[in-house]
């Protein structure tokens, strides 16, 4: 063909350093992310108790929620990476390694449970689940101990930390693999290694799947240990496709405004992403939490109600449609178009938006408290009147500054990581279909 | 490079039958790029009733012919909304009102408690709001399509057109319709042997069946 050498040509200035290095470019706004995070988080435990909540757990809670948020973050990109492989993608090969980079913050994020080791060590883990001490639940919240005993087979502590070690190893295996097999094909182009990556997406979906509902069980849904939800699990995922696929439409954004994969990632890939952020992000999550939801409301079992009443008690009942309208109705018609979502500025609003609301999802999640005396109440009004007026708490500043706080260590660990590698995947095979994608 | 112009004067049937109308001209490109550059001069000439036709989908081809988004989502979006309201009202007049309406004949809500819950109780109601948006979305968007693409057509004059046969293969074809307002017979036919085409054929109108 007369034309390839000028494509050849095009193609070579497109994988310039200038384009795929991001250098030291990100280091002032790293540094920036370092210092806040770690002002953060000192400002989140040295002013825990002024914030109020008795004995650390307002500081634990906050903390456990914005862990989830960048845990998501996390394993929603993880989750990216392994579907592209499972399906051979070729669209989506120059916005795979910013998945993978930040994917890889699995390696590391187990540091940010620690905490919860340390509770656990002083004996204060019983103050968030209160399945760690079961002769304090009886003595305090004996009709949730009758219901919590029966579950003490898997609700142990040392059965938690075996899976918590479990969960962290195979993400962190995960996340390596992807991202070292990916750079092994960027710089080698070998097809053998491009094969062994989409050889191995199988069993990774699965150990992915399996981590991450049991994750969601023991992280989320033992807070309220007397209640349950089979589909807790898929409810997790789909927060995590929410964060995860924003945060990927976000870093690829910053990228090309900071001047970097400059026609390698095109409206057509936003579109792309958009399309995914919309489908599972958005439209998925609602299903989920709309499906839980009515099963729970129809069925009508005290031991599983509770859950939901304890979130449309007081000012509870704020969130919950704010959540219904912010990370559903809004965003939905926002999205649904094709053309914002090839607009990189109106795309990142609605992905700042997503994960806004996302973080109010895990606010939802792990905030509210099922009231101890829930199982003796007589009838739904006297509860309602009883607990008229429970505060969210959503204001308090614990959770801007936890947020700032471990926000700001994920942000630079994951800057840290785009400094460190190229931001494309330079001699995939299948480069070349992905700079040229088209959706029709 | 086989040319074949036909003039009006020449298109004659079978002894005694009268001329059939033209339906237009079609031009035969060798290569993708050539149609997409021979499209950009098409769209450049302001012609309106023209069509591309290849083998496969070339991407590209629709900014090179000009041609806008389709407005169906608009369309669909409102069906899948009717869906939603017919849904809501159906149950909700079904379920919980006692009052009468007339549609077609008298027909009566019949409020039943079920299972202790409110009569007028949402939560019920969302999956099949959620399934009757879906279905009057999808076969509106079906329906549609086929409106808007004036489908079904049984028969088309291209498709007796010999040459035509190998834009299921190899081949590429512009085709410009002779009610476009700006088709000149002969001035449109040299416009497109300009193009580089391969040959340049004119096509006739199907005979109606006597």
């Amino acid at each position: 063909m007369s034309h390839a050498p000028a494509a050849e040509n095009s193609m070579d200035s497109l994988l310039g350093t200038e384009n795929t290095r991001l250098g030291a470019a990100g280091l002032s706004a790293r540094r920036a992310a370092l210092v806040l995070g770690v002002i953060g988080i000192g400002l989140s435990v040295l002013a825990a108790p002024m914030f109020g909540g008795d004995q650390g757990i307002l500081l634990a809670k906050s903390w456990l929620q914005v862990f989830l948020v960048v845990l998501s973050i996390s394993l929603g990109a993880l989750f990216f990476v392994i579907i592209q492989h499972l399906t051979h993608a070729a669209w989506s090969v120059t916005v795979r390694r910013p998945a993978e980079l930040i994917a890889s913050n699995l390696t590391w994020i187990w540091v940010l449970f620690l905490p919860f080791a340390v509770m656990a060590a002083t004996g204060k883990l019983y103050l968030i689940f209160p399945w760690a001490d079961l002769e304090h639940l009886r003595e305090h919240n004996p009709g949730e101990y009758d219901l919590v005993v029966k579950k003490a087979a898997y609700l142990n502590q040392p059965f938690f930390w075996i899976r918590a070690v479990v969960y962290f190893g195979v993400w962190a295996m995960l996340a390596r693999f992807f991202l070292k097999g990916s750079l092994e094909v960027g710089e080698s182009g070998s097809e053998a290694a491009e094969a062994r990556l989409s050889k191995w997406a199988g069993p990774a979906a699965i150990l992915f799947g399996l981590t991450t509902s049991f994750a969601a069980f023991d992280w989320i849904m033992s807070l309220s240990p007397g209640w349950f939800s089979t589909m807790f699990g898929v409810y997790f995922f789909a927060a995590c496709a929410t964060t995860g696929f924003s945060a990927i439409i976000i870093c690829c954004v910053l990228l090309q405004r900071s001047g970097r994969l400059k026609g390698l990632v095109t409206a057509e890939h936003y579109q792309d992403l958009g399309k995914l952020l919309f489908g599972f992000g958005i439209v998925f999550w609602a299903y989920i939490a709309f499906s839980q939801y009515m099963l729970i409301w129809y069925a009508n079992i005290p031991e599983e109600t509770g859950w939901y009443l304890a979130r449309q008690l007081g000012n509870w009942p704020i969130l919950s449609f704010a959540l219904l309208f912010g990370h559903f109705i809004i965003p939905f018609v926002g999205l649904i178009s094709k053309w914002p979502k090839r607009m990189p500025k109106l795309l990142v609003f609605g992905a700042v938006w997503m994960i806004a609301f996302a973080w109010l999802d895990f606010f939802w999640l792990v905030m509210p408290v099922i009231p101890h005396d829930l199982a003796y109440a007589t009838d739904y009004m006297s509860v309602v009147e009883a607990y008229r007026d429970t505060p969210t708490g959503l204001l308090n500043p614990i959770h801007l500054t936890m947020t700032v706080g471990l926000g700001g260590i994920f942000l630079w660990a994951t800057l840290n990581r785009l400094e460190r590698y190229p931001l494309v995947c330079r001699r995939d095979p299948w480069l070349r279909n992905a700079v040229a994608f088209e959706n029709q | 490079m086989t040319t074949l112009v036909t003039t009006p004067s020449e298109r004659t049937g079978p002894a005694g039958a009268p001329p059939r109308r033209l339906y237009g001209v079609i031009a035969e490109f060798e290569t993708p790029g050539a149609l997409m550059k021979a499209a950009e001069e098409v769209r450049k000439a302001g012609y309106r009733w023209w069509d591309c036709c290849t083998p496969f989908p070339v991407h590209g081809l629709d900014k090179a012919m000009g041609i806008r988004n389709t407005i169906l989502p608009i369309p669909v979006f409102f069906a899948g909304l009717t869906g939603t309201t017919i849904a809501f009202l159906l149950q909700s007049f079904t379920n919980s009102w006692d009052f009468s309406i007339w549609a077609l004949v008298w027909v009566t809500g019949y409020p039943f408690l079920i299972s202790g819950k409110p009569l007028m109780s949402l939560p019920a109601f969302i999956p099949v709001m959620f399934e009757l948006t879906i279905l009057l979305a999808a076969t509106s968007c079906f329906g549609l399509m086929f409106l808007f693409n004036g489908l079904p057509r049984h028969s088309h004059p291209l498709l007796a057109n010999d040459r035509f046969r190998r834009v299921t293969n190899d081949r590429f074809f512009v085709v410009i319709e002779a009610r476009d307002p700006r088709y000149r017979a002969g001035v449109t036919e040299e416009f497109l042997k300009g193009l580089g085409p391969c040959a340049v054929e004119a096509v006739e109108e199907e005979p109606c069946p006597a």
